[in-house]
């Protein structure tokens, strides 16, 4: 299924592509340069916001924690195009920052007069959104390190600073590698924040080749290179974690020791990621809203809500029934064909949507010039095909964690007692993963939910949904008009999100 | 005293303190086998020691220095303290020498080749734990421990999930290094078999109170109630002068005629002599004997007076 769609992308290039490299190297240097630059950025800013609320959530005891750590995930509910959006408007010079500083704080609203659409604001608010990935990983990571270790260090005369950085953060080094991963993906996949910002990088390069200069070698070239990177990047994370895995001893769940003097922290760290990567943009998201509120037609609203939600859910459905399949046979046989496959699996997350799409485009063209009449090109099969593929391995870890922690001797004693694979399937596989099975199916849910590219390249003609309705809106200066189908998209995701972490707690 | 305890009080709620007033000394060099049941406060008391839990009274202190009162609480990385924890972990990142020298003061780096030499641990230096046998990553975290020279070492059950070949050895080392270095040390296991050789002192504990504390020679032939008597090995009821007393198995003699009557169940074979299981007075009996006897052979047993145990009633079980 991954496969197909690259191999179609490396057949449609030539020599002539490589050609074309060479011709365009300014137009590649420049791409690149923005794109790792944005990288940069984006997973320093990430990593600050996320690394250090996790580590003091884990470690402290104190009032409100389940619930600043429930909000920590929320902007996981806001697209990062539509934080970019939200932000892009909010500072603008007839945004609310500046026209507040203009009334209220006169002297200094010429120092904050200024282009607020830069390469370094918009890593910012990508940091902003993409955080909740270090964060989910290392507190993770963080709550398994257990207390021995660390009641370890301070016996060996380490302070909790020294114990972070010379026991924490080595020992979390596969999570936080595995969250750098994610957010690097993400940023690469990126495409309604950049084309906003009007930044060149790699995948609005592919758009801008493919439609608005219908130069397809350009594009192919482009999307083989980005296809490269995110090799390295993948193949980096995949050996480095193998290597570094660490088998930790049984231990004992952290408890609370932080005395009550530092106890102020974890408000501190907590407060800057909560209140810029969610509630800011939703505040504003709503005001525009409840402004704009006679514009929206229902029929519009519905249509698309609808749109969203069958896409999202057929999506996720077919996903789900894929994993439960691949996984059992992983689970039951062991081999290292099934053991390839769910690793193909996990690659998917890793092929930026844009170059995903146009794979899919030059594989039905080759399909249509060789095997069939019948232009797939923007079926509604096409772009499910797609989102399958891409979100796959959104649906795999849960699912697979749930799957590892049910011991191997229970499906022994079931087939001891006469279960074939039918009945392995039915009466001890489906019921002991159900939650996983849910939690997969959400998670897959939300992240189709907000997908652009994708959608964008694949959609069936004259067909939209909510997330390129918002981005349609805000790229033709339209933004206040474009909240209600931003909301729209925070409220399902934010739904959802709650859904998913009630399930993963129990 | 060197270290000193005092009135010590822990509790994580308040119905059910897990340390009730334990008050008891140490001079410098000894070794104090801290004996108690799972569950019955032993680790809280290590962690307390060592400054990972805070007291709710009591005061502490080592060498001359009070480490925790009503006012006073050092952080337990600014204690001179090394703690061998039970699971002995090793930080799984590191190798066996960087666990060694972590966080290790560099005026004590000449240390560690003897400690290596000594525990034979020169061939694994760079090794990881995880590629470390459970007796191998037991001797790292006892070196890592000793060789900051520590003004005082606790030691967790260093010796239990061993295997009988492994545990010989640990103990070996444990008492040579300990020996050789003069570290005060605290070892708390709940099987006083292990560190009857080892031990100076033997303190032993039970629903957070100390029961006895004393030498294993004292503690063995005067024990200060049944509990820490049947602690330190099998103990027979049976009444002399109309009182009820004890004796130890290896002080009973087998006599042709006395007035103490024997009904055998079976003999243990033991390698070098039999362990004899029978029944005096409807009370379970042990004794040692050299010679196999047929279950329901009645024999006769005496005893020298002075070898026998009296405690009065309210040291018939354990003190609360």
């Amino acid at each position: 299924m991954i496969s197909v769609p690259l191999l179609s992308l490396l057949s449609y290039s030539n020599i002539d592509s490589f050609q074309v490299i060479n011709e365009k190297k300014y137009l590649f240097f420049t791409s690149s340069i923005n794109t790792f630059y944005l990288l940069s950025i984006t997973i320093l800013v990430s990593l600050i916001l996320g690394l250090f609320p996790a580590w003091y959530i884990t470690i402290n005891q104190f009032k409100f924690r389940k619930t600043i750590d429930f909000l920590m995930y929320l902007p996981l509910a806001i697209p990062t195009y539509i934080m970019a959006f939200s932000y892009g408007e909010i500072l603008s010079y007839t945004g609310p920052f500046q026209t507040f500083l203009r009334f209220y704080l006169k002297p200094i609203s010429n120092f904050f007069n200024r282009d607020y659409l830069t390469i370094e604001i918009l890593g910012i608010i990508l940091g902003l959104s993409l955080y909740p990935y270090v964060y989910a990983s290392c507190r993770i990571s963080f709550s398994l390190i257990g207390k021995t270790y660390l009641n370890l260090s301070k016996s060996l005369g380490n302070n909790w600073f020294k114990t972070f950085f010379k026991v924490v953060i080595p020992l979390s080094i596969p999570a936080i590698l595995s969250a750098i991963f994610l957010v690097s993906m993400e940023v690469l996949n990126e495409y309604g924040a950049v084309k906003y910002f009007g930044i060149n990088t790699f995948t609005t390069e592919i758009f801008k080749s493919w439609y608005a200069l219908n130069d397809e070698s350009t594009a192919v070239s482009i999307a083989i290179i980005l296809l490269l990177i995110v090799f390295v990047i993948f193949s980096f994370e995949y050996f480095y974690n193998s290597r570094f895995k660490f088998n930790y001893s049984p231990n004992s769940k952290i408890d609370f020791t932080q005395n009550n003097n530092n106890i102020i922290l974890p408000y501190v760290f907590s407060f800057f990621p909560i209140i810029f990567g969610f509630f800011i943009p939703l505040i504003f998201i709503i005001f525009n809203v409840v402004d704009n509120i006679g514009s929206f037609k229902l029929v519009e609203l519905t249509s698309y809500t609808a749109n969203s939600i069958i896409i999202s859910a057929v999506s996720s459905s077919i996903i789900v029934l894929i994993l439960i399949f691949i996984l059992f046979i992983d689970n039951q046989y062991r081999s290292s064909l099934s053991k390839i496959l769910t690793l193909l699996t996990s690659l998917g997350y890793a092929l930026p949507g844009a170059v995903l799409g146009l794979s899919l485009i030059v594989f039905s063209k080759l399909l249509n010039n060789n095997i069939i009449d019948i232009s797939l090109i923007g079926s509604f099969s096409l772009l499910i095909y797609a989102l399958v593929i891409r979100f796959i391995a959104v649906g795999r870890s849960p699912l697979k964690s749930s799957i590892d922690k049910i011991p191997k001797s229970t499906f022994e004693k079931a087939q001891n007692l006469g279960l074939a694979n039918y009945g392995l399937l039915r009466y001890i596989y489906i019921p002991l993963n159900k939650l996983g099975i849910m939690s997969a199916f959400l998670l897959c849910f939300i992240d189709v939910m907000k997908e652009l590219p994708i959608t964008l390249i694949l959609m069936p003609f004259n067909f939209n949904t909510l997330s390129t309705k918002t981005y349609e809106l805000a790229v033709e200066e339209m933004v206040d008009l474009s909240s209600i189908f931003s909301l729209l998209i925070i409220g399902i995701c934010s739904l959802t999100l709650f859904s998913v972490k009630k399930y993963l707690s129990e | 005293m060197y270290f000193f305890v005092n009135n010590i009080k822990k509790s994580y709620n308040s119905n059910s303190p897990v340390l009730k007033n334990l008050s008891f000394s140490m001079r410098k060099g000894e070794i104090l086998s801290f004996v108690g049941e799972s569950g019955s406060g032993k680790t809280t008391f290590l962690r307390s020691v060592s400054g990972l839990e805070k007291l709710d009274k009591g005061l502490i202190s080592l060498n001359g220095t009070v480490l925790n009162s009503e006012n006073i609480f050092v952080k337990p990385q600014r204690r001179n303290i090394a703690y061998v924890f039970q699971d002995f972990p090793l930080f799984p990142h590191l190798t066996v020498f960087n666990n060694l020298i972590f966080n290790l003061d560099p005026a004590f780096k000449k240390n560690i080749d003897d400690l290596v030499d000594v525990t034979g641990l020169k061939t694994l230096l760079n090794r990881y734990p995880h590629q470390l046998s459970g007796g191998e990553r037991q001797r790292v975290c006892i070196v890592r421990a000793i060789v900051r020279e520590p003004e005082l070492l606790l030691l967790d059950e260093p010796f239990s999930n061993l295997d009988k070949k492994i545990k010989k050895s640990i103990i070996d080392y444990v008492e040579s290094i300990l020996e050789h270095k003069k570290i005060t040390t605290i070892l708390v296991t709940h099987d006083i078999n292990n560190i009857l050789n080892i031990s100076d002192k033997i303190l032993v504990f039970k629903g957070g109170v100390l029961q006895q504390y004393d030498s294993p020679q004292k503690m063995y032939c005067h024990p200060s109630n049944c509990y820490c008597a049947e602690l330190l090995g099998d103990l027979n009821e049976l009444n002399f002068q109309g009182k009820k007393h004890y004796i130890r198995p290896e002080h009973i003699k087998i006599v042709e005629r006395s007035e103490y009557e024997l009904n055998i169940i079976k003999s243990l074979f033991q390698g070098k002599d039999y362990k004899v299981k029978a029944t005096h007075n409807h009370n379970e009996f042990h004794f040692y004997s050299k010679y196999f006897y047929e279950p329901k052979t009645t024999l006769h047993f005496d005893f020298n007076p002075k070898n026998l145990i009296f405690f009065n009633k309210k040291c018939e079980s354990y003190f609360t």
